[in-house]
Formats: C-alpha cells, structure tokens, sequence
C-alpha cells in the first residue's frame, strides 16, 4: 500500500515541479532575453517584475477553449495532451539522487529515447488537427527536424553507454562518482576512485565524450526545437508553427511540455555526462570536499544546480544566435554531426578493447 | 490486478485496431493506429519483453509511423479520396485477397486453440524445476546482446546487410539525374 501511496506522489511532485520550473523558466528567459537586447525585460508586474508569468498563467487558464470550426475536434484537442504526457513520462526514469529514481529499470536510457519520440506524433497530430497551412507546414517541418537530429542524440549516447556499459540510469549515475562500483579512471589514465568529484564525470573517462557531449548538446537543442533550431516555429514565417491554433490551457500544456522538454534533456546530458548527482568537488588531501557533499540532498541539490546551469545556456544560446535555414540545418545534421558522432561510437569501440580493457 | 491490466490492454489494442480498418478517416485511423502499437508494446512488457516493447515504441512509432503520416500529409488529395469511397460490398473483386488472408489467420488460429492444453510441455517443466527461468528483475539486454553475437550471428548480420541494401537503395532513388 505504501508503495502505491508512494507510486503516485511522486508524478504529482514531479508534475509540481515541472509546472514551478516553467513559472521560473519563463521569467529567466524573459530577463536574461532583456539582458542580452540591452533592455529591462519584465518590470511591471511585482517587484522586478518576479509576478509577471503567474499573471501570464492566471490569463492563460482563465480563457475559453477556442476550436477552429474547420479543424478535427477530437485530435485537435488530444494533441497537447499527448505531447505534454510523452515528454512527462521521460521523467519517469531519470534519477534525481543516489537511489532516488522514480523507476529503477535496466532500459532507462533507451526508454526515455522510445518516449520522446512520440513527441513527434503529437506536433504532427496537432498540425493536422488544426486545420491551418502554417500548423501543418510548422508541424512537417519540426518533423523532418527531430527525425533527424534524433540521430546524432542516439549515437552520441551510444558512444557514452559504450563506455558505461549499461542502460540503467541509476548505475550511470553511481559509476560516475565516489559510490562506484566499478574503477573509474580519468581519460583511461588515472584512477579517480578515492578522489571523486569532477574527475570521475563520463566525459572526463575518456576525451573523446567531450565531442560527444558537445552533438549531444547542439542535437538536443533541435530536438527541443529551440532557436537557433526553431525553424518549425518561426514566429516570422509561419506565426506560431503547429500551436498557431491553439489558446488558453492548451497552450499552457503546448508551453508547459516545451520546457519540460528542456529539462528533461538538461538532465539527460548531466546525467549521461557530467556525473548526475555526484559533486564536482574532488576530495584534496585531508579536505575530502567529494565525501561532505554526497548524501541525497546533496545529491538533488548537484542535479538541480547542473541542469539549471544547462537551461540557462540554452536561453543564452537561444538569444544570441540567429536561426538556421532549412538546408543549413540538414547540412549541419547530416554531414557534420552524424559522421562525428559515428567517429565517437568508433573510438569508444576502440577505447573499450585497447584501454579500458 | 495485473490480469486486469493485460485485460485492458487486450481490449485497447484489438479495440483500436478494429477501429483503425473502420474508420472513414483516413487521417484519424492512422493515429489510432499508435494507440494499437502501443498497447503491443504493453504486452510485450506483459511477456517480460521489455528491450522488444521498447524497439516496438521505437521504430514503429518514431519510425514508420510518422513516415506513413508524411506519405499521408503528402499525398494527393483525389488518390486518397479515391481510397476512401471503395465499394462497401463484401465480397467484391477487391476485396479476394484480404479475404483469403483473413481465412488464413483464422484457420491457423483456430489450429492453436484446438491444439492448445493447460499443462506445459517437457521441456518447459524441466526447465522450471531447475530454475532456469526470466524473472521480471532480471537485465536481460546482456543476454540478448551475447546472443546477437554468438548464436544469431549470421541472421543478424544477413538483416544488416538487407538494411543496407535499403539505404543505398533509398539513396539512389532521391538523387538528381546527371544533366547530361
């Protein structure tokens, strides 16, 4: 019975967080947007303008739910749902802690990769179902887009499980630090076991994962489809993309998953990479730094703060960079960041025989 | 409560997939169409087939389902019309190999049922009693992974080479005729 109580509490503290996180996500975006255009952002509303996306959400969920008349009723509204629910249920397996992890399974990393891919029927859903030339073409567009960044993602990870030799996300997490099970060596060389913190990090085992992580990043980044990769969305072409249609608490939810997405691949990338939950500081000497800030409160607080840090060069990054064509894009993905990515796989191979061993 | 869930499950897919080849639209067919392998990809995890449900997810949802969409999206209006207003007759010329198929499945599937007792066979009891069994804990992805390597190498290897006929053929289909 517990563990059903248990079962349950934890999506809806997920789901809370997520919601808080959007509140916040929103605002950060809009200040750091402000700060990068040299202008204020949000003052108005509160001090410094902190209540400004409460007031934003408070307008979204109290207006009407509005269907084009030519649109498909029920995929029109199923859409958001189903986009919000696939990014959700990738938060199933991804562990917050040491042990602190939703659902423990050995498939983790492949499932969450399955999940986000139903991402993709859901904007497809949600473009067809509203009925509009811009929603369709946003919708084909993001499509061909996730389709294909989807590859570069699944092998830079290929190229990282290659080295981890295991899907679960919880033991990726624990051999990236001073729990480990197994030895850990810093690029192949030097064992780190004692001494932990950054040293004991995935991309630090082997040197090659740090162009890993960097297609991991930029493929992520597309896969979200965030600027300088939101062509399904330019808002100077075609409106709004496939959420042209949509209004109220649909586009909440539409909002919602977006950002949701952007956490989820944050925290992916930290975990996969740049060691989940263990600390960044090493033990020096008598100053065992790595051993005081390990425990699971720590442990949340290191996801928390790392995949903060990720997000937040993701609205840099947004802000900063102009949008691709659609052919840059597929040049970028197709001849620079796949065969990268099947170089990494190639010397992780290679790592894994020659000396890891 | 699990016998429930299967139950569901069951009803879901063979639900939905009843609906899918009823359906008038075309496009809402095709998206019941995820709702039924997905619920295949649940029982899959019912037979502790979980690397499998996964790859059912995968390839099938993210993969060939979304192309059919594209072909759908894609395509010309008059042809899907066309496909939409077939004749409704039962028995017309058509429709002769969808029936001789159907008959097929049936006749095999009845041949199940007929054949089908409640005891195991030997060598599944024998099995059983040394413990040789998948328990749902158990991380079964090493095992197929020896096994792709080992036993089911030359199958393996044979759809790989088939796959990659696929794509040079895919290749050379999309791309520009020299303009000599």
């Amino acid at each position: 019975m517990d563990s059903l109580i248990l079962n349950i509490l934890t999506p809806v503290a997920i789901f809370l967080f997520i919601a808080l996180f959007t509140l916040f996500a929103v605002y950060a975006e809009r200040k750091i947007a402000g700060f990068v255009q040299d202008r204020l952002g949000p003052m108005e509303t509160g001090k410094y303008g902190l209540l400004q996306t409460f007031a934003d959400i408070l307008k979204l969920l109290q207006k009407e739910f509005i269907s084009p008349s030519a649109s498909d009723k029920i995929l029109f509204a199923l859409a958001p749902i189903l986009i919000f629910v696939a990014v959700f249920v990738g938060y199933s397996v991804i562990p917050w802690g040491p042990n602190l992890i939703p659902s423990n399974t050995h498939t983790g990393l492949f499932f969450i990769m399955a999940v986000v891919s139903i991402d993709a029927i859901g904007i497809l859903m949600a473009g067809w179902g509203s009925n509009n030339k811009y929603s369709l073409l946003g919708s084909i567009r993001a499509i061909a887009q996730m389709i294909s960044y989807e590859l570069p993602v699944g092998l830079s990870l290929i190229a990282a499980v290659m080295i981890t030799q295991t899907l679960n996300l919880n033991e990726i997490a624990f051999n990236q630090g001073l729990l480990s099970s197994k030895e850990i060596y810093f690029l192949g060389f030097w064992k780190v076991n004692e001494i932990g913190g950054i040293f004991g990090w995935n991309i630090f085992q082997a040197p090659h994962l740090m162009v890993s992580y960097a297609i991991f990043f930029i493929a992520s980044l597309a896969e979200c489809n965030r600027a300088p990769f939101d062509i399904p969305e330019a808002e100077s072409e075609l409106i709004g993309g496939f959420h042209t249609e949509y209004g109220g608490i649909r586009f909440a939810f539409l909002f919602l998953a977006e950002y949701a997405m952007m956490f989820l691949v944050a925290m992916l990338g930290v975990v996969i990479f740049l060691g989940a939950w263990n600390s960044p500081l090493p033990n020096i000497g008598p100053a065992k730094l790595a051993d005081w800030t390990t425990g699971p409160v720590w442990g949340v607080f290191w996801t928390l703060i790392k995949s903060l840090f990720i997000v937040a060069v993701q609205i840099w990054i947004r802000w900063t960079l102009p949008r691709f064509r659609a052919d840059q894009l597929m040049t970028l993905c197709w001849k620079i960041l796949i065969p990268l990515a099947f170089v990494c796989m190639a010397i992780s191979g290679l790592w894994r025989i020659l000396i890891m061993i | 409560m699990e016998l429930a869930i299967f139950y569901a499950f069951a009803a879901l897919v063979i639900g939905s997939a009843l609906l899918v080849v009823s359906l008038k639209n075309t496009a809402r067919s095709l998206f019941l169409f995820f709702i039924v392998l997905f619920g295949m990809a649940g029982l899959f995890i019912f037979a502790l087939a979980d690397f499998v449900a996964i790859t059912q997810i995968m390839v099938y949802v993210g993969g060939v389902l979304i192309l059919m969409i594209f072909a759908f999206m894609l395509s010309n209006k008059e042809l899907l019309a066309d496909l939409q207003n077939t004749s409704s007759k039962f028995l017309s010329i058509p429709n002769w190999q969808s029936l001789l198929l159907s008959i097929g499945f049936l006749a095999v599937m009845s041949y199940g049922i007929i054949e089908w007792h409640d005891n195991f066979p030997q060598w599944i009891t024998e099995n059983i009693r040394q413990g040789n069994i998948i328990k749902s804990s158990d991380n079964n992805i090493n095992q197929l992974g020896i096994k792709f390597m080992t036993q089911y190498l030359l199958p393996f290897e044979v759809i790989s080479i088939f796959l990659l006929a696929a794509l040079i053929g895919a290749a050379h289909l999309s791309r520009k005729e020299d303009p000599k």
